[in-house]
């Protein structure tokens, strides 16, 4: 099978291991992750004010050239994926919006490509994804962590609950490991307030350690870049602010993908975890 | 007593950029509830809502709480009367920025976080903080 795929900026620089570990594990089940050929950064943090037609632009092109290959596009990036899909909401309610953008850029964009998250997409083809689970990732409790962009706003994204969701859990479920749900999974990891306000947002990232961890995490696995680098990058300035905190491992959904499906330990990506996962997978034998 | 004089053209202006109805929050603080960083706000969310539905051009824009506003959507999301907060917060950081005030003041940054700054962070900064 052959699926269109958005990859965005960030899996080509920080959030590398992302892009790597979710090819090799979509390719282990014959699945072909076929990239949009010339494709542009999205424009990241989507504009919230109503006049600001330039953040749509990018947008635009993007789904616009999705549309030209066949069928839905898989955007792993939660941040890439809450862009698209809100800019595509506009797109769809606001033909004056559409209009706009489409005669600036020549298109003849309707509004109407998919947007997908891999979490959707492997739900939708779950046994495929359950047969290629080799290894028993049993005693592994994986804190579910979904941050803000794959849930918010609820009637843009219809992604899941944004108060109580699921999807997560269940792509652990389907891995094999434990999932551990934990109340603010939900939080904020305090996004860019790291630049202009650290300690507010290293504050909230700590929150959200520390509470994993208090139920029951012995790791967490996130989707979103932005949330990943904040909640590992900064685990030792958080361990200076908060001297009983014990760093936990933050995974990508796609690293663990590769783990489960016993693929070649040089696609788990482990080197870009700063919060080295080595001990705790070597306790659970996977290593 | 300070007297207050209703600036309508601003709460328009607001009401515009934002696209919500000023008039559609009754002040219940769900908002400032769950909000992660009221707490470093000098004026809670629900506050900087009541002062737009009194047309205190003034008051809102000394706030510093829209520059604290990470625009995570909890309040959005939690909200009774469906306002949607994070568009009013980021309707008063588009009048700021509009009128050329520059925000971010790059000197001040941590310089260990800046030199290994996320592309993601760095961009989303430029564009909430600088015009």
């Amino acid at each position: 099978m052959k699926v269109s795929y958005y990859p965005g900026c960030d899996l080509y620089t920080k959030a590398k291991v992302l892009n790597e570990s979710i090819k090799a594990s979509f390719r282990a089940i014959d699945i072909e992750l076929k990239e949009l050929a010339n494709w542009y950064c999205c424009g990241t943090t989507f504009t919230l004010a109503r006049d600001n037609k330039m953040s749509l632009i990018a947008p635009l092109r993007i789904l616009a050239k999705a549309q030209k290959e066949n069928g839905a596009v898989l955007v792993p990036c939660s941040i890439c994926y809450n862009t698209l899909k809100r800019a595509n909401y506009i797109f769809e309610n606001d033909p004056e919006a559409l209009n706009i953008i489409n005669e600036h850029l020549g298109e003849s964009y309707d509004g109407n490509e998919k947007v997908v998250h891999p979490f959707e997409f492997i739900r939708e083809h779950q046994d495929e994804f359950k047969k290629g689970v080799k290894k028993n990732l049993r005693d592994l409790k994986l804190g579910c962590y979904y941050g803000c962009y794959l849930l918010r706003p609820r009637a843009e994204l219809q992604f899941d609950d944004p108060e109580s969701p699921n999807i997560i859990e269940e792509f652990v479920s389907m891995m094999g490991a434990t999932p551990v749900s934990f109340p603010m999974n939900v939080e904020c990891c305090g996004s860019y307030l790291i630049i202009n306000s650290p300690e507010a947002a290293l504050e909230a990232s700590y929150r959200i350690l520390k509470n994993a961890r208090e139920k029951g995490a012995e790791a967490i696995i996130t989707s979103c870049p932005l949330c990943h680098y904040n909640l590992d990058n900064f685990q030792f300035k958080i361990s200076a602010m908060h001297p009983e905190h014990k760093p936990i491992p933050v995974f990508y959904f796609s690293q663990i993908m590769a783990i489960a499906f016993d693929l070649p330990v040089q696609t788990w990506g482990l080197e870009y975890n700063k919060v080295l996962p080595t001990n705790l997978l070597k306790e659970h034998k996977l290593l | 007593m300070k007297k207050l004089t209703k600036d309508y053209d601003f709460i328009a202006r607001i009401q515009e950029i934002s696209m919500q109805n000023i008039a559609d929050c009754y002040q219940c603080g769900r908002c400032t509830a769950g909000c992660p960083f009221a707490e470093y706000m000098d004026e809670p969310p629900n506050r900087i809502i009541r002062y737009i539905q009194l047309g205190s051009k003034e008051d809102i824009l000394k706030a510093q709480s829209p520059w604290f506003c990470a625009a995570c959507l909890v309040c959005e999301t939690r909200c009774p009367r469906g306002v949607d907060i994070p568009r009013i917060m980021e309707a008063v950081r588009t009048i700021h920025l509009r009128a050329k005030e520059q925000i971010l003041d790059i000197d001040k940054i941590d310089k260990e976080i800046l030199q290994d700054a996320h592309p993601l962070v760095l961009m989303s900064v430029l564009y909430k903080y600088s015009f």
